[in-house]
């Protein structure tokens, strides 16, 4: 991958959850889905100047991934806290970590 | 050496693209990341060509790392048709809008499903026009409001709204593969779609595949009433499942004819 991206990680409930707030447009979709609600508006903004969103709004997060698969924009990343962790991908794709330096 | 988070894209996206042209919330990003992961899945990113379409489709361009070629309304399925029938060593993906295939195209499905051609065609289906401003489109949902039936689709006046895949499954010879799937399960979509690319690899006929997507920005709607009218109203019409398999037998009606291989 050649071009980097900026998160903004928050530890909540069971995953770290990364948000790239260059690819968030703001259109909530993963708020609705959220099964603990734990999903809201943050006060940062996004790519097309709309708020991004952040976890710690209900129930603590139980990285269930729901939110990551729904964005149309791939800018939601939740990694589980314990390490294990379900894949990913839909297909069991390997995670891709870029280092830099 | 930091391990920095990074986005979470099928491998086929091209990263330096995004964020991509769509509207925020819009159903096209969902329908291209269940794409990219089939492709991915398959493994054929090398000899995959995508075809778009006039309409929000052709936002789709520069989306993957991929050979893309766009063409005019619904004619996306005739050139890639023509491409697979000189290297038929390449997948070809079809991706339209309901616009362009049902409406100003519909002849080009038409002739493509009654050929049998080898053609993966993914059809997303957001019940307007979005492109152009939201006018009323031919899957627009009776009683629907939009910039030409403010007062809501008269099905006595404009008909009903087309069922793409009923009508390509009607059709079609033995072999096709037709499904309709939806941005509300994405597993699904992304199942939908990777049978179709098979049937299209293993040579057994056209694969037609409609994905009900969301269009916030013309429907006026937030995320709420999006996902309830993707949900509830868009299934209630549009019946969600695959309607036609290659494994299932021949009916009476068509004679075995196998697919043109040059």
């Amino acid at each position: 991958m050649s071009v980097t991206f900026k998160a903004i990680t928050t530890e909540n409930g069971k995953g770290l959850f990364h948000l790239f707030p260059a690819l968030c447009k703001g259109c909530g979709l993963c708020i609705e889905k959220c099964p603990v609600d734990t999903i809201g508006w943050a006060k940062q903004l996004g790519a097309f100047g709309t708020p991004v969103v952040e976890p710690g709004h209900g129930k603590p997060c139980i990285a269930c991934k729901k939110c990551q698969l729904v964005c149309p924009d791939a800018a939601i990343w939740i990694e589980r806290r314990d390490g294990k962790g379900r894949d990913t991908s839909l297909t069991a794709a390997p995670e891709k970590h870029v280092q830099h330096k | 050496m930091a391990i920095a988070a990074q986005p979470q894209m099928p491998r086929v996206w091209r990263a330096e693209t995004k964020p991509h042209k769509f509207c925020p919330g819009c159903g096209h990003g969902i329908v291209l990341k269940a794409l990219g992961e089939a492709i991915d899945a398959l493994d054929i990113q090398e000899r995959t060509i995508f075809g778009c379409d006039i309409g929000c489709s052709l936002l789709s361009w520069d989306f993957f790392n991929l050979d893309t070629v766009q063409t005019h309304h619904g004619r996306t399925t005739p050139v890639l048709v023509g491409i697979k029938r000189a290297r038929p060593e390449l997948v070809v993906v079809s991706y339209m809008g309901d616009g362009g295939a049902y409406a100003i195209g519909a002849q080009h499905l038409v002739s493509s499903a009654s050929r049998n051609d080898l053609v993966t065609i993914i059809v997303v289906n957001n019940t307007v026009y979005a492109m152009t401003g939201g006018q009323m489109a031919p899957t627009t949902l009776p009683g629907q409001k939009t910039e030409t039936t403010p007062y809501g689709r008269d099905a006595r006046l404009t008909g009903r709204p087309i069922l793409g895949p009923e009508l390509v499954a009607a059709i079609a010879p033995p072999g096709a593969y037709v499904a309709r799937g939806s941005i509300a399960n994405i597993v699904q979509l992304k199942n939908f779609i990777q049978k179709g690319l098979q049937n299209q690899l293993e040579g057994r006929g056209i694969a037609f595949i409609e994905a009900l997507s969301s269009c916030p920005t013309n429907w006026h709607t937030n995320a709420a009433a999006t996902w309830r009218f993707v949900e509830k109203e868009m299934t209630a019409y549009f019946p969600v499942g695959e309607l036609r398999t290659p494994e299932e037998k021949p009916s009476g009606r068509f004679q075995e004819v196998p697919p043109y291989e040059s």
